[in-house]
């Protein structure tokens, strides 16, 4: 926040806040009236004056109507934008897609499909505007295992054919997704706070994948430390909204699955507890079913069920669906 | 205050009112809009100066601090018997809180993700709208949101249903007066009454809340102000709890004081937070500690039980403690209707939501 001069007050109100040598303007905000009036010695009209102008001051978004926002006419920020997943069945579970708006959690047990999953989508973020793309790249931070090169390679092969109507211009998919493998807290943190930003400052990348926010508070957290850990769980999950939300983009994050003590419903549930959860904003789960079929005839594959446990757009549906060479696909019998 | 007057008819010192006039200030209208510091760039008056022939010229607000005159207990128990209250479309949720959520308090719904808050914020501010034909109270509502999770869509579906509700109200009914309002409530309008606010931290939330006063000044028919969610921004990267208490508790009064003033109803979500106890299992409690438990009049926990939402009257100092379910449906909050009843409604909201097995 910048410095008291800029604000139009009275220069005995600017002279006695430059007296009480704050660091920040926003203490202005943070303290109430009368511990202000012992602070800076002004009278009680005084006080309410500069508060007002520093509120008045904070650089935030003008207050919109619902109308506009329907109709578009806000800025940039306010308009929701929608990835396509690449296919037509988790669309329409998603209305549309992923929203840019917070954290998509994709939790799911070992082997549920939950990096293809990312994998597609870091494929569909390269897609023009028009056919349900961001028109740009993904960066993909990896914290569980190597990133997957060889199946990306196999996806991008046939992603150009899945697409429809064809892409008017080629597009080189591999060059536009950036891959950061970190090991630890302090590599994680890092990679959010300062390359994260340089290259979405560029506009080259137009979503962010975490793959996955598990791995690593799961590993380096004993039972005692878990003030510590939701601690930071929440500082990061704060670290990824706020990038979310100054580049409009979505954060897709990956979670891992774990067994639920109570007796009654469901038996697995995403880890991290009740701290990560109230932070996510769309919360999606994958699952195996012991079905499979054939598909093409030749290659038999199970069948998954992909879930949308909560979202502030969506109802609770499910989805099956199945991957082959190609990716992942939504899958109805009428195939 | 005229307008047109003349500057040259105010008590100004000659040299300003020369330098005034040689600027092209020549009449009240031209100081309107205009800051301190641009008068003084352009007069070359200093900006003290300025400043004080700026508030002499348009008056500034000299009476904010009218002492209220004191009420009688009766007095409020008219008012309050006479204000309405904003329903939820569910009438179980409705009966429990004694009528719908009222004007002139604080309520807070707290509960787990995915339960409903924001579908319960998004409802009251479309049905604050109804028009008083209905029974409504024909306000606009200012929706403050802190995560992100205002997603327009899904308040076009629960404004399009809600419309929808009325208008066959209206055409069951036969009545013009209905029938005459009817013309005005379209999704469209319900959405233009919704004032939105987006803040990214607790300083822009902050400030949104000290400056909502004025707001509502200019819009006086505000009649519910909603945070979705408070907790947000106050439960990360705090190491100092002494300052978040401070900030939450002064916050509280802030709503307080709207409510009271501006005889409106403030509506709050927050989350919930793991109580661990010694030698008790673990249990849910909302968020944001003890002190912050006082800050609203009513508190409805919202929580799952098994595949049913259930909606609990935590905290009322006129109702009784009470449990009641409710369900999410594509048009917003209903009642859990048994299967007989539930054909009936079909027309009203036809897209049940699917139930997962």
């Amino acid at each position: 926040m910048c410095s008291i001069d800029v604000l139009d007050l009275h220069p005995r109100i600017i002279a006695a806040v430059k007296k009480a040598r704050w660091k920040k303007l926003d203490n202005v905000l943070t303290l109430s009236l009368p511990d202000l009036e012992r602070a800076t010695g002004l009278s009680q009209g005084d006080v309410l004056i500069l508060k007002t102008a520093v509120a008045e001051h904070v650089p935030k978004l003008p207050g919109v109507t619902a109308l506009s926002i329907w109709r578009g006419e806000v800025p940039g920020e306010l308009q929701l934008r929608k990835l396509t997943t690449g296919c037509r069945l988790l669309d329409h579970a998603l209305r549309g897609g992923i929203i840019s708006r917070g954290i998509t959690e994709v939790a799911g047990e070992s082997a549920s499909g939950k990096t293809q999953f990312c994998l597609q989508l870091s494929l569909t973020a390269q897609l023009p505007v028009s056919q349900g793309g961001l028109h740009g790249g993904a960066a993909y931070v990896c914290t569980e295992d190597v990133f997957p090169n060889k199946r990306l390679q196999q996806m991008i092969q046939s992603f150009p054919k899945r697409v429809t109507p064809p892409l008017k211009q080629p597009v080189r998919f591999g060059d536009n997704i950036f891959i950061e493998h970190v090991s630890d807290m302090e590599g994680l943190s890092e990679c959010i706070r300062v390359k994260l930003p340089i290259l979405l400052s560029k506009g080259r990348v137009q979503l962010v994948i975490v793959d996955s926010v598990a791995a690593l508070f799961r590993c380096e957290y004993e039972m005692g430390e878990m003030v510590q850990r939701a601690k930071r769980l929440s500082s990061l999950a704060a670290q990824l909204h706020q990038l979310s939300y100054q580049y409009n983009i979505p954060v897709v994050c990956v979670n891992q699955v774990t067994a639920s003590m109570k007796n009654e419903g469901r038996k697995l549930i995403p880890a991290l507890g009740l701290t990560w959860s109230n932070q996510v904003t769309s919360r999606l789960m994958l699952s195996r079913t012991n079905q499979s079929v054939r598909v093409d005839g030749h290659t038999e594959t199970i069948v998954r069920q992909f879930e949308v446990l909560f979202a502030p757009h969506l109802p609770r549906s499910q989805v099956p669906y199945i991957i082959d060479q190609e990716g992942v696909k939504g899958w109805s019998e009428q195939f | 205050m005229q307008n047109s007057r003349e500057l040259n008819s105010f008590p100004i010192a000659p040299i300003h009112k020369t330098k005034l006039s040689g600027a092209g200030f020549l009449i009240v209208e031209d100081l309107k809009d205009i800051k301190p510091s641009e008068l003084s760039k352009e007069t070359g008056i200093d900006l003290e100066e300025s400043l004080e022939i700026i508030t002499l010229v348009l008056g500034g607000d000299g009476d904010q601090k009218a002492s209220k005159p004191t009420v009688s207990a009766l007095d409020i128990l008219h008012l309050e018997n006479a204000s309405p209250y904003i329903i939820t479309f569910s009438e179980q949720v409705d009966s429990m809180l004694g009528g719908g959520v009222p004007l002139r308090k604080v309520t807070e719904f707290c509960g787990s993700p995915g339960i409903g808050k924001t579908q319960m914020c998004m409802q009251l501010a479309v049905d604050v709208q109804i028009p008083e034909a209905f029974g409504g109270m024909g306000g606009e509502a200012v929706y403050i949101d802190t995560e992100g999770s205002f997603i327009i869509e899904r308040l076009v579906d629960i404004a399009k249903a809600t419309v929808q509700h009325c208008h066959n109200i209206a055409s069951e009914n036969q009545e013009p007066d209905m029938l005459k309002v009817m013309g005005q409530f379209t999704m469209e309008s319900v959405l233009s009454r919704i004032h939105y606010f987006r803040c990214h931290d607790y300083v822009e939330l902050l400030s949104n809340v000290h400056l909502l006063p004025k707001f509502l000044k200019e819009h006086p028919t505000v009649k519910l102000v909603v945070v979705d969610s408070v907790a947000f921004h106050f439960r990360h990267d705090f190491d100092d709890m002494s300052l978040r208490t401070r900030l939450l508790t002064s916050m509280a009064q802030s709503f307080i004081q709207l409510a009271t003033d501006s005889s409106l109803a403030v509506v709050l979500t927050n989350q919930m937070t793991t109580k661990v106890q010694q030698g008790e299992s673990s249990r849910l409690i909302p968020a944001l500690g003890e002190s912050w438990g006082h800050a609203s009049t009513i508190r409805v926990i919202l929580y799952w039980e098994g595949k049913q939402r259930w909606a609990w009257l935590y905290k009322s100092p006129s109702q009784r403690e009470a449990v009641v379910p409710y369900q999410i449906t594509t048009g917003g909050i209903r009642d859990v209707v048994s299967s007989k009843l539930e054909s009936d409604e079909e027309g009203e909201a036809p897209a049940k939501r699917q139930r997962t097995s």
